[in-house]
This record gives C-alpha cells, structure tokens and sequence, in this order.
C-alpha cells in the first residue's frame, strides 16, 4: 500500500483530535474496568488458594466433625489402634488482631511431631529438642508469624529494636489473650510468602486453649494414596471414627468453599463487561464516523484505483492503532484502579463468604494479556463493521452523500427487525430451565442488543412525532433541528444508540442494587424484633461462630428488665453436599412472627419446629438445593447422619448459600455443642431500651468485649454491611457512569464537529453566531433527551433480567423490584449534562468560523 | 449498486452486534477461568539448639540405690533416657536377622507450665526400629517422634511399660519380665518375647556411669545381657519364626559429654562361653580416643568384672566410607583383654549399618570369633558408633549416646 493512503489515513487522524482521543478515552476505561475487576478477583481468589493450600497442605483427605469438630481421641485411636501415621491434628480459627483494625489471623494449632508429611514448610520445626521448639511446646500462649508480617507488623522475637514488641494481642470470642511471639517462620518464595502472611502458627496445646477448644480437634489432616491401598487405608480409617465424624477429600472441601463465591466474581466479571460494551460502542461510533466522514475520500481514491483490501486495512490499521494506545492506556489505568478495587471485592468476600485477605495484587502476564486481547478485540471488531463499509462502497456511488442516507432510511425497518428476532432469542434463552450463569448473562447481552437494534426506528417515530405535533410552532431553527437528527440517521443513529447503551447500563445497574438494598432492608426491619442484640464482637466476617461466655449469658438473662430470651446458635456443619449453615433457634413465641414463609404455614411450620424435629431452610438454599416442602435435609450429626424434615421455606437476604434452622431443643438432641452464639432479649414495658442496655454493658468484664445494641443499632449495622458489600457494585456502577459520560460526549461532539461545512453554509446563508450556538445545543441536547429517554425502559429491561433472573439464579433469593424516580431522573440529566457540554465546544468553534473559512474546502 | 451497498445504521450495526456477543462470551469465558498454580515452601529459620542447659533438672553425681521395678519406668527429673534393645536372631534354617528398637525420652524443659490442653506436655519421645537382613544385605531403619500426651507416647513402671504409638514394649509379671517388643512400620515388623538369663547388671560404679571428668557428666546405667528371644520378623510378605539374644541398656542422665567429645564407640557383645561384654570408649575432637573408656565382663554366673581403662586394647582393622554421610567408620576390630587371656575379632554383618535418621549413626549387628585362655571363642553382638559423618558436627553427640537432635 502506498505511503500516501497512510499519510492521508494520518492527517485524518490528527485533523479530528477530540474525536480520537475521546475514543482513546472511552476504550481505555472501558479495559481498565475489567482489567481491574479481572485483576481484583483474581487476586482475591489466589488469596483464598494460597491460604488455603498453607493450611491444607498435602493433605488428600481429612476428617472433619460436627460444629466443634471432633474429639481429640481420635487421632490416638486412628495412629495407634488403625496404625494410620500420616495423619496431622489440626486445630484453628480465626482471630480478630484489636491492635491492628481489620486484620484477622489464621489461628492454626500443629503438632510438629506429625506436620512434616502435610506442610513441609512447618517441618524444620520438627525434630530435635530446640530451644524456640521448646518454648513452641511448652508455654502456653506462644506463636510464630512469619518474618513478612513481623516486620509488616512490628513483631520480633527480640524487642531491642525501637517500635518491636514481641507479643500480639488476639481476640477471640469475646475475649482477648496476648500470644508471645517466639520464632519467626522464613517463607522460601514469594508464594510461601503470601500464603503465610495471615497464619499464626501455635502448638496445638496452645490452640486448644486459645480457641476453647480443649479435647477437640478441628479437623484431622490425612495424605491418604489413591487406589486399592488407599481403599483399605479409608476402610481402617472408618473403623475408628464415632458416629459424628467423617472423612472427606480435602480437594473436594476446599473447592467448595471456592465455589462460593464463583457467583459473585462472575457478576462482577459480567458487570465490567457492561463497561466494554460501551467502550466497544465508543470505538464503533467513531471509526463508523471517520469512515462517514471520508466517504468522498474512500470514493476518490477507489476511483483512483485503490483496492477495497487496502481500504479495508486501512480503517483496521486505524482502529488497532486507537486499539493499542487505548489499550495500553486502560491495563495501566486497570492495573492503578485494581489496588482500589481488591480491597473492595476482598471486603465483601469476608463479609458474605469467608476470611480472606490480600495484601497485594497478583499481577501475571496472563491477567494482562487477557486484558489486552478483549482491549485490541473488542476495536478490532468493533472497527469490522465501518472497514466492511468502507469498501463496499462503489467509486462513484461513494461521493454521493445523499445514496448514503437514502440507505439508511432503508435500513431502519431491519434493523428493527433483527431486534425484535434478538429480543424474541434473549427472552427465550431466559425461559429455558437452566440455571447457568453464563447462559443468564448471555441472554441479558442479547436482549440488551435487540433493544439497541430498536433505537433507530424508535428515534425516526419519536422525532416524526415530534415534528408533528410541534413542528409548526418551532420555526425554522426548531425544525432545522428535528431533520437534521432524521436526515443524517447513518450517523445519529450510532451516536444515540451508544448514548442509549451507556445510560442504560447505569439505569439498570443503579435500579438492581437500589432493589437489592430495599428488599433487605425491608426484611431487616421484620426480621429484627427483639429488643436488644447481643453477640461476640464479629470478626470481620458476618458469619459468625463464636460464643458467649455462658456466665455472661446467665448474668444477661437474669438483669432485671429483661421479659425474655432469644438465644442463637450458628454454626457449620457437614452434609453429603457440602459444608451447611445451621442456626439453632430458642424462640420466643412473639420472636416467631418474625421469619416470613413462602412455603409452608406458619400454624404447622412451627409446632412440627418445635417438637417435631423439623427444620426450616431459606430461600436460597431451597433454590440451591431444589428443596421443597416435605424434602429432607442430611445433616451430618454428634450421632451420625441424620434426616430433618422440611417444615417450611423462609425468606432470608442474611446469606446466599442458604441456612437451615432448627429449634435449640432438636439442636441439643443431636449436638453436643452448648454454645450460644448471640441474644435477642425482650424488655419489660416499664423499662427503657436505653437505659438497659447501658446496664447490661456495665456487666461485662474489662478484659471481654461483647456488642450489645438495640434493634435499630443492629438494623443499622447490618445495613452499613450490606452496603460495603455493595460498595464494589457501586463503584462499577459510577464507573460505567464515567464511561458512558465519555461516550455521550464524544458521540455527539464529533457529529457537530462533522457539520462544519453545513454550519458554514448555514452561517453564509445569514445564521448569527448566536443561532448557529442555538441550533447546536439544541440538536445535541435533543440527542441526548432521545438517549436518556430511551434508556429508561431498556435500563428497567436490563435491572428486572438483574433482579428476577441473574440474582435469583445467582443466589437463590427473590428481589422485589424498586424503581426510584430519582434514579431516572439522574439519567437523564445525565445524558443531558454530557450533551450539552458535548455541543459547546462545536458551537463555540463555529460561531467563531467566518463562514468562507468553512466553506473554503470546496 | 444501491442494494449491494449496506448501511451503517443498519446492517453494519447488526455484523457488530454478532461479533460483539462472540467477543463477550469470549471474555467471559477467560475471564472467568480462575488462573492459579504453584507451590508452596518456606523453612523455619533455623533455631537455636539447646546448649548445654542442665539448671533445673536433676543429675547424676554419685551412685544410687536401683529398684525395680519402679526403675524401668521414667526418671523424669532427669534431661534424657532410653530403652535401648539389640539383638541378633536366626531362622530354622540359619538366615541371620539383626533388630534395634530404641526408646528415647527427652524433657524439654524442667519445669513446664500446668496446662489445660491434654497435649500440653513436658517430655517428648524418639524411637528408632531398625532390622538388618544379613541375607539380603538389607537395612530397614525407621523412626518416630512424639510428645508424651494422649497415651500417644510415654512410660511406666507398673507395669512396665514404654511405647510410641504401635511401636511397644510391655512388660509382665513382677521384674517386668518376660518383655514383649513389637513394632511395625509399613511391610517391615518384629514381635518378639524376651527372657532374661542372668539378673540386671549395673555397670561403672554401682550404676554410676562416668562420661568425663567433669562431676555430673555421667549417667546412671544398668543392662540385662543375656536375654533369649523368640518371635517373629515380618519382611514383605513373609513371616519368619526366629530365634536368638537381646541385649537391654537402660540409661538415663542430664549431661554425659564433655565440651571436647565429639563421639564414642560401644560394644556389647555375647559370647559363646556364656559371658557378656559391654566396651566403650569416648572420642576426642582431635580424633583420639579419650580417658574415659570403660566396661563390664560378665561372666557366666552373673558376677560382673569392671574393665578399668587400660585393661581393653582396641584395634581398628579396616575402615568403610559412606557414601551418604561422607563419614569413614571404622569396621573391623581386634579387641583383646590380656588380664582374661581373651582375644577376639570384631567383623560387621554388614559394612553398611549407617542409619540416615534424624541424626546420622552407625548401628549394627557384628559376629565376633577368637579365643579365651585357649579356647575357641564366637559370639556376637551390637556396635555403635557416633559423631563418623561428615555433616556439620552433630552436637547431639554431647549430650548422650544417639540423643535426638537436628544436624
């Protein structure tokens, strides 16, 4: 190809800025929103494996108890009496740091003597007698961080050094202990490193202490070899474990935790990918345009005899050249906005899921790559489009304009066609019985594209419309403005369209959590109705096990004032299908009014829950595991496994793996477990929730921390929970805002700037510079009230496919819809703001034009 | 020429809109493949090994009255203690066995603080089990660590009894006797019942055993020299009835090395008189044997004869390198005591007894043959040999004889 078609390609470029460079803008958000939401998740679940694998190890198997895990005996039972050696007792939770807010430690009590086959890097403590293995053993409240963490922290085992101590204060439960810190782990890489950063590493004597877990086990670790020989080791295995224990692959185990949050990351995945789409439309909206914009170009030189493949490479070079800077620009911008976003997402997976913890991101040259190839593909093929255009141009036809809009005008009946087959297709998709995620989202593309195909023809009625009804009245500026939308639809209607999908993106995504956000609280206020909450200070997860000191609870219940009183106890405990949380209820007669059923009836549901030993599930996890009324639920008990009937289906927002509940009573009868997790206590009439309250503070001794709110206090917590879970959603959603911002604007600045000559023309036949600026924002600005306008109903599409089909299938929970006025004013006050700053520019450019300057071009 | 054109509102818009649901459920699917891989290492740095502390625990600093058989049980005021057995067993058919199966007890601190933890404990076992098959120039050497907790490890009087885990020794009837060993590990395992011929020797001076010259740096010692065993060794899949003599050492101490010893070499040997001889001499850093050298003959009917330094004469005859640990170990000998008129060769079953544990020591079953006062004398029996290997000097070698410690 000749120099001079790249030449010509160049000075194209650099004569159009603005609309190149706000198209640079528009793709490089639109990388660096997924770039960093890839990044953010990635991260997080390498966090979650990492420490994972630091405390599971080599461990294929483990045997694994009820909610305080299993009775130490085993473990001599399973060594001596079933000669099983390559088994390591294992003894942990999580634990709060108060010295360092927001910072959780993974307790994990070992018994050196038994580590080396499962986690090698614990091994070098194993043999011999030294003097920090000694301290190890044999002083109680001891522990080893590793070296990362010491320094991160100020911990050494040597406190010669200004700002060191050598202790670290935990908390656990409602109680806090010191741990002296003895030794200092050295992790040999970057991932030992990572993976040790949140594990404080004690002797299993300690950990029973410092956990209360004296003559139990969390779980016992076994490197068990596939096959025959494994087959009778698992048989010996099974000879010794009581009822209430069971073995399971640890692989198994550790995925399905994993598993939990795959719904999540996928929204969020899904969400970002809304953020592309728009800056996929940006790219679209300008390499069409430029291609628009040189149509005479492209039809001389064909004539002049340059092939369509020239061309065609052309218009690709072009948009890879915007592809490549803008991508280059967004994985930076990606990788900056990640450090942010990591945190976020961190966050809510502690709050909904499980205690993880990144310190850092993990950046690999395959998270970048993938970000880079939907970068480069997403121009590319948005580029396919307008360089497919461009050459199917005929050499004489190409300089003719007006063929160009003639076949636009045509084209708008098929568009409209194919959206309502798309539309039809998604609607369908949506209707199949499946609960794939993938599939959910692709539908929720495809249904968001038909509407997108619907946007010519809806704006050609609308503005028809409009010139009807108003057209008389408006004079000539008025209607130059209605056609001008209508005659040159090949470009408005892009430039609309986009507009349309970037607002509505945030219209749906806004109205999805603004329902979520409602639903919950909504329920909150049903579900909480006692009069005061108490419970172990949470962690930082929501989930939470600990229990109350029981002399508390007996001081608690007795304060004069309190009528009566709720107990809760939650807990994990296995199931042939995995991990299941289980709340044991003591209900109040008045407590049960607040759990609302969507199967069952309340007279029935609970008698047969208080006496009948049957359970009630949430929602979701009725969905999750196509429970129904009647079903049964296998729970894994101090007994053995045991078969609870289904008495009724309850609304819950509190997780979105699901709960099963059960009375304290069928609790007790199954469950050796005595704990009590939280309070719910009623007040007498005469007396003041407040005043309560404080005198129930005064009961607790210095060393323990336990929350004690009103209903209101917690309702609020909860909320202010809720809301840092969504927090993550709402950034994307301002983002995909600003996104969007940056589409509005540079749609509709490049189609005025694109009209100089007409404006010149329009200026020589007489216009003022002022009414040249009227005419200006006036288009742009009807442009934009177009967009925003038709955003709203596509926006409600997209939320009510979110809220009814995404959420539910994600999670299992039903939303009620909720569509707040404001939100969709903002939207199109949105649309509005970005067109009129679009237009100004433009305008002021041309006002400023002698008309001869912009019609010298002829 | 008009209809072979597109347009860009329309068709234009719809080949994107294709492309773009390809693209999207392209990256949802990379981007939703979790990527991670890797492993996992990290070393405890190294800690400090215990030095010579001895504040705090008892010692041995001058003979005590034994009684058994509250003595076969621990002594846990003092540091260190073993179960010590050997032996050397035959088939039917001749096929020669040797076995080791160790005890060793260690207090890791004098005092430990009470806890609530059951695994909470102050004393922490090692056990070696080793079986030299002569026939197939075979060594199986395995060993254990445990705390003393749980009924997991530890040691009793009444009745006597020590173990880890499965592997154990338990005693019946009133001096602990007959004993009973049995231990497995993997396709390898031994279950023998030992007699005793003659009663408990106490060696060095009344059961005080001096190490160096420093008061303390000794232990107290006894042995049972003579002691028939039957029983059977499994090897794979085969079972073989077996039959010969075990030696016991029980010797418990808190310091024995002194600063400059670096090993010893000890003997015990059972001879076809009907006699016993144990021998040990005490290696210096500069690689001479040291002063403190000593033994006990036992004669026949039981009457003990301690060997004063200078009564033994030790000939190394031949060296072996290990090709492990680097170290040379000597493993032919000339022993002879003129006073008894006793001359003997000392000849290894196998050269290769170097057990690559925790600590690296040379154990093994020897053959012995000669003569007394004329007579053709044979016998066999055990030697040990530390602080050979090459490896970083292995200060374990002053605390005691094959005391657990890291390298």
């Amino acid at each position: 190809m000749s120099r001079l078609l790249w030449r010509a390609s160049l000075r194209h470029l650099l004569h159009h800025p603005w609309q190149i460079g706000l198209s640079l803008v528009g793709v490089a958000l639109g990388v660096a929103v997924v770039v960093a939401i890839d990044l953010a998740n990635s991260s997080a679940q390498r966090a979650f494996f990492l420490s994972t694998e630091s405390v599971v190890g080599r461990a294929t198997h483990q045997i694994v108890g009820g909610s305080r895990g299993i009775p130490e005996d085993i473990f001599r039972a399973l060594r001596i009496e079933a000669g099983v050696r390559l088994a390591a007792p294992v003894v942990e939770g999580d634990v709060a740091a108060p010295e360092y807010p927001g910072r959780t430690f993974r307790l994990f009590g070992i018994d050196p003597f038994a580590e080396a086959p499962f986690r090698p890097y614990l091994a070098g403590m194993r043999s011999g007698v030294q003097s920090d293995l000694v301290a190890f053993l044999t002083q109680p409240a001891t522990g080893i961080v590793s070296r990362g963490t010491g320094r991160q922290l100020g911990l050494d085992i040597n406190t010669q050094q200004q700002n060191t101590r050598d202790s670290l204060l935990i908390r656990v439960g409602s109680t806090q202990h010191s741990v002296k810190i003895i030794a200092l782990l050295e992790p040999s890489g970057e991932l030992s490193r990572q993976a040790l950063e949140n594990l404080l590493v004690t002797d299993i004597a300690t950990a029973q202490e410092l956990l209360g877990m004296t003559g139990r086990l969390s779980r016992i670790d076994l490197s068990i070899p596939s096959g025959e020989r494994g087959e009778a080791v698992l048989a010996k295995v099974a000879s010794v474990l009581p009822p209430g224990a069971e073995v399971r692959s640890a692989a198994a185990r550790s995925q399905s935790v994993a598993q939990m949050t795959r719904a999540f990351s996928l929204n969020l995945t899904a969400l970002s990918l809304l953020a592309l789409i728009v800056g996929m439309f940006l790219i679209y909206n300008t390499m069409t345009f430029s291609v628009v914009q040189r149509r005479s170009l492209i039809g001389m030189l064909r004539t002049l005899g340059v092939t369509r493949a020239e061309i065609f490479s052309l218009i690709l070079a072009e948009a890879a050249l915007i592809g490549v800077l803008g991508t280059a620009v967004g994985i930076l911008l990606g990788v900056i906005l990640a450090h942010g976003l990591v945190q976020l997402v961190t966050q809510t997976i502690t709050d909904l899921y499980f205690v993880v913890s990144v310190r850092e991101l993990t950046l690999t040259w395959f998270g970048l790559l993938k970000g880079l190839g939907l970068g480069l593909g997403a121009t590319i093929v948005a580029a396919l489009a307008p360089a497919l255009e461009a050459t199917t141009a005929q050499p004489r036809a190409a300089l003719n304009r007006s063929s160009l809009e003639t076949q636009s005008q045509r084209a708008v009946p098929r568009a409209a066609l194919a959206g309502v087959c798309l539309l039809l297709f998604g609607g369908g998709l949506l209707l199949l019985p499946s609960r794939d995620l993938v599939l959910s989202f692709g539908a929720l593309f495809v249904i968001f594209l038909g509407c997108v195909l619907l946007v010519p023809v809806t704006v050609v009625v609308l503005l028809q419309g409009l010139q009807v009804l108003v057209g008389s009245r408006m004079g000539i500026l008025g209607r130059l403005c209605i056609r001008g939308v209508v005659a040159s639809l090949s470009r408005t209607a892009v430039a609309i369209a986009a507009l349309m999908v970037a607002v509505s993106v945030t219209v749906g995504v806004g109205i999805m959590v603004e329902s979520f956000r409602q639903t919950v609280a909504y329920w909150l206020e049903s579900a909480l109705q006692a009069d005061i909450y108490i419970s172990p200070p949470g962690m930082v997860s929501r989930w939470n096990e600990q229990t109350l000191d029981p002399d508390l609870v007996a001081r608690f219940s007795a304060a004069p004032g309190v009528d009566s009183v709720n107990t809760y106890r939650r807990v994990s405990v296995e199931s042939p299908t995995g991990r299941v949380q289980l709340v044991a209820l003591a209900l109040d007669a008045r407590q049960s009014t607040s759990y609302r059923f969507i199967e069952g009836a309340p007279g029935t549901i609970w008698p047969a829950f208080e006496d009948g030993q049957a359970v009630i599930i949430s929602e979701p996890y009725a969905y999750h595991h196509e429970l129904q009324l009647e079903d049964v639920v296998r729970l894994r008990t101090d007994r053995g496994q045991h078969a609870f009937r289904v008495a009724g289906i309850f609304v819950d927002y509190g997780s979105d793996q699901g709960l099963v509940m059960m009375s304290r009573k069928t609790y007790e009868q199954f469950w050796e477990d005595r704990g009590i997790s939280s309070l719910g206590l009623y007040v007498t009439p005469e007396h003041d929730v407040a005043t309560l309250v404080a005198s129930l503070r005064g009961l607790v001794a210095a060393e323990q921390e336990v929350l004690i709110g009103s209903n209101r206090a917690l309702r609020e917590a909860s909320l202010d929970i809720f809301d840092r879970t969504f927090t993550i959603t709402s950034v994307l959603h301002l983002l995909t805002t600003a996104v969007a911002f940056v589409g509005v604007l540079s749609a509709l600045m490049a189609l005025q700037l694109e009209r100089e000559r007409e404006l010149g023309v329009l200026r020589a036949t007489g216009f003022t510079p002022r009414q040249v600026w009227v005419l200006i924002t006036a288009q742009t600005g009807l442009m934009g009230f177009v967009s925003g306008l038709l955003a709203l109903p596509v926006g409600m599409l997209l939320a009510s496919v979110l809220v009814f089909v995404i959420n539910r299938r994600s999670f299992g929970w039903t939303l009620q819809l909720e569509i707040l006025p404001g939100l969709l004013v903002e939207a199109v006050v949105l649309a509005l703001v970005a067109a009129f700053l679009a237009g100004m520019y433009p305008a002021f450019k041309m006002a400023r034009t002698s008309p001869a300057v912009a019609l010298r071009e002829e | 020429m008009a209809q072979k054109e597109g347009s860009v509102g329309g068709r234009g818009l719809l080949s994107l809109l294709s492309l773009l649901i390809l693209v999207l459920a392209g990256g949802a699917y990379v981007l939703g493949k979790p990527h991670v891989s890797g492993n996992i290492q990290a070393q405890v740095s190294v800690m400090h090994v215990l030095g010579g502390e001895t504040d705090g625990y008892a010692r041995a600093l001058e003979p005590r009255v034994f009684s058994f058989p509250q003595d076969h049980g621990p002594h846990p005021a003092y540091r260190t203690e073993w179960w010590y057995y050997t032996g050397n067993l035959e088939t039917q058919s001749g096929r020669h066995f040797g076995f080791q199966l160790t005890f060793f007890r260690s207090a890791l601190a004098p005092r430990v603080a009470a806890r609530h933890s059951a695994w909470g404990a102050g004393q922490v076992y090692m056990a070696h089990f080793v079986l030299t098959d002569v026939e197939n120039s075979r060594l199986y050497a395995f060993e254990r660590f445990s705390r003393a907790a749980l009924g997991l490890a530890g040691a009793q009087a009444e009745p006597f009894r020590v173990w880890l885990e499965d592997w154990s020794v338990q005693g019946a009837g009133q001096n602990g006797l007959p004993m009973h060993l049995r231990a497995r590990e993997g396709e390898v395992g031994i279950d023998f019942r030992l007699q005793s011929l003659k009663p408990i020797v106490l060696q060095g001076d009344r059961g005080l055993s001096q190490k160096g010259p420093e008061a303390g740096n000794a232990s107290y010692y006894y042995s049972l020299t003579r002691m028939p065993t039957q029983g059977t060794i499994t090897v794979a899949d085969e079972t073989f009835q077996v039959s010969g003599t075990s030696w016991m050492d029980r010797e418990w101490s808190t310091s024995v090395l002194g600063k400059n010893q670096v090993g010893w070499d000890w003997f015990s040997l059972q001879l076809s008189d009907g006699s016993e001889l144990m021998f040990f001499q005490l290696r210096h850093v500069d690689g001479e044997t040291d002063a403190f050298r000593s033994g006990t003959l036992v004669r026949p009917d039981g009457e003990t004869l301690t060997l004063q330094q200078d009564a033994v004469h030790l000939q190394v005859q031949e060296y072996w390198h290990s090709p492990r640990s680097g170290g040379d170990y000597p493993v032919r000998w000339q022993l002879q005591i003129p006073a008894e008129d006793l001359a003997v060769e000392i000849i290894p079953y196998l050269p290769d007894q170097e057990l690559s544990l925790s600590i690296s020591y040379w154990e093994g079953a020897v053959r012995v043959h000669g003569s007394v006062q004329g007579e053709v004398l044979q016998g066999h029996g055990y030697v040990e040999l530390t602080g050979y290997h090459k490896q970083p000097r292995d200060r374990a070698g002053r605390v005691g004889r094959a005391r657990p410690a890291s390298s």
